[in-house]
């Protein structure tokens, strides 16, 4: 094996927003700074489900509301609880926003050429094969026959972290400690988008769907609209789907997209693109015993730093905070006689202080719910089976509570159903 | 019937991926021992390979990698711990670009 012969201060494993973010800070301090991204440009092994929390970025990138490729402002939120062809829904609509919709394709881009005007060297197409370490320490990468060496390496190489696992860091992922989400991306005109949903301008939606749209199987479907175009897909957990599911989970999209409750948003589209991605859920249990090591550091999903708040995922504005603060810990390493695990320790120091890690500990019985069937089968239904007999009226009419006790009549029983309403309160 | 029209507006999964781009590899990036995919009754990667790159031929099962959309469901579902996998080489491989 030969070494280049050009040697780094950071080399970044990934040109997602966790690596990309790391780059950005490294290179605007004049750190010299190599991205490998395996892709034909960033972004293009990337998928997401549609929506990204702005506030953090605006910290980490100059102008990121003005510059960054932003779809449409989520103004209105949906929250339907599904059941045969009916559907119990909350809307929250708003004038302000603190997310936008957006392809992660075209943001990761963005987010990569941030890194580059400050100096970062992007390589396209090329897939680390190995880290390389020596005496414990991490050195360098490895691609095909040649090695490329750092001071640091910062591994953001993604959710499936093979490189990691080789390394004899993490074990295989457990399907159980993940989601899978699968959409379609659907071409739509953008006035048609703003008429179908009662949008204006460059307002979007997000439409968060629970119950029988996954079988029962613990997950959901979603909905955003783009600038021209609409996401839809579902996610399942990973865990629960390989012992329920019954049919090629493609056509749990394909029968999403055709419910006559959601048809007839999407039937004048045609699909642009298919795309699928895992998504950490039980992320106490799948992220690596430390995040920083001699000379290596960890972020982004390969760390297993997103967040699941039961109705909407973090993982945008997560993964590149944890890019950010990767590039900070790296920086206070250098200054203090190098990037050994006791100075790259800063990593974990700031992760801890930031919203990073006490969200994901404020969530962190979420992951838990994510396996109740009840709230993904019973209770959607028992909603549903309510509201129907409160508003379909035809000679007798219900009072709630009438209602309620008919609907959950052989579904679930008082006790367990204030439990689970206590727990949900609780986790949620 | 109505439940049939229902049907028929429910593409195939071929002409989903069909709106896919991919730039695909001489060298499969995945490699399946078929003798410990034989012990499996569950198979569970017929139904969640979202690109459906495994299908039953007979009583065995054909694998296909040029579909393949790099999710690595199909490794970590696998209960035979069977399928090898790395991401494709260079630049090739599944190449989003509106997701």
């Amino acid at each position: 094996m030969k070494d280049i012969g050009q040697r780094f201060d950071a080399i970044i494993i990934g040109a997602g927003p966790a690596g990309s973010t790391a780059a950005y800070h490294l290179a605007k301090k004049g750190y010299k700074t190599l991205i490998l991204e395996r892709g034909r440009v960033p972004g293009s092994k990337n998928m997401f489900g549609g929506r990204v929390y702005i506030e953090p970025l605006k910290e980490i990138y100059e102008d990121f509301e003005k510059k960054a490729p932003i779809h449409r402002w989520v103004k209105k939120e949906r929250i339907s609880l599904m059941y045969d062809e009916s559907a119990t829904t909350i809307e929250i609509e708003s004038t302000k926003s603190t997310s936008f919709t957006t392809y992660l394709t075209q943001l990761s881009q963005w987010m990569a050429n941030q890194a580059v005007e400050k100096g970062a060297i992007l390589l396209s197409e090329i897939r680390v094969d190995k880290l390389y370490r020596e005496n414990g320490v991490f050195k360098g990468v490895v691609v095909e026959d040649e090695r490329v060496l750092a001071d640091i390496i910062i591994d953001a190489e993604g959710i499936n972290r093979l490189l990691l696992e080789e390394a004899g860091i993490v074990e295989r992922l457990s399907p159980d400690h993940v989601a899978l989400g699968v959409k379609e991306v659907i071409k739509l005109d953008g006035k048609n988008i703003n008429q179908l949903f009662g949008l204006e301008d460059n307002d979007g939606l997000s439409w968060v769907l629970i119950g029988d749209i996954t079988k029962g199987i613990p997950g959901g479907g979603f909905i955003y609209t783009n600038r021209d175009s609409i996401s839809l897909g579902i996610v399942l957990m990973l865990g629960e789907a390989i012992k329920r599911i019954d049919r090629h989970i493609y056509l749990l999209v394909e029968e999403f997209r055709n419910h006559p409750l959601i048809n007839k948003y999407v039937r004048d589209g045609r699909i642009m693109e298919y795309s699928t991605h895992l998504i950490p859920e039980d992320v106490f249990a799948l992220r690596p015993p430390k995040l920083y090591y001699n000379g290596l550091l960890i972020a982004g999903d390969a760390a297993g730093l997103l967040l699941n708040q039961g109705y909407t995922y973090r993982g945008v504005d997560f993964a590149a905070y944890s890019g950010y603060l990767a590039a900070k810990a790296y920086d206070y390493a250098h200054n203090n006689g190098g990037p050994t695990e006791e100075n790259l320790r800063e990593y974990t120091r700031l992760l801890e202080n930031s919203f990073v890690m006490k969200m994901l500990k404020k969530f962190s019985g979420v992951s838990k719910l994510m396996k109740k069937e009840r709230l993904f089968k019973t209770y959607p239904e028992l909603i549903n089976i309510m509201a129907g007999k409160l508003m379909h009226i035809e000679y007798d009419s219900y009072k709630i509570m009438e209602a309620l006790k008919e609907a959950k009549k052989g579904r679930v029983g008082w006790i367990s159903l204030i439990k689970d309403l206590w727990e949900v309160s609780r986790k949620l | 019937m109505s439940s049939e029209t229902k049907v028929r507006k429910i593409s195939r999964i071929e002409d989903i991926l069909n709106n896919d781009v991919w730039d695909v590899d001489y060298e499969p990036h995945i490699i399946v021992d078929y003798t410990k995919c034989k012990n499996c009754e569950w198979k569970p990667c017929l139904r969640l390979c979202p690109a459906e790159c495994y299908t039953m031929v007979g009583d065995e099962v054909l694998f296909s990698y040029e579909g393949c959309l790099e999710c690595g469901t199909c490794r970590i579902v696998c209960p035979e711990k069977a399928i090898k996998w790395s991401y494709p080489k260079s630049g090739r491989g599944i190449h989003f670009r509106f997701s």
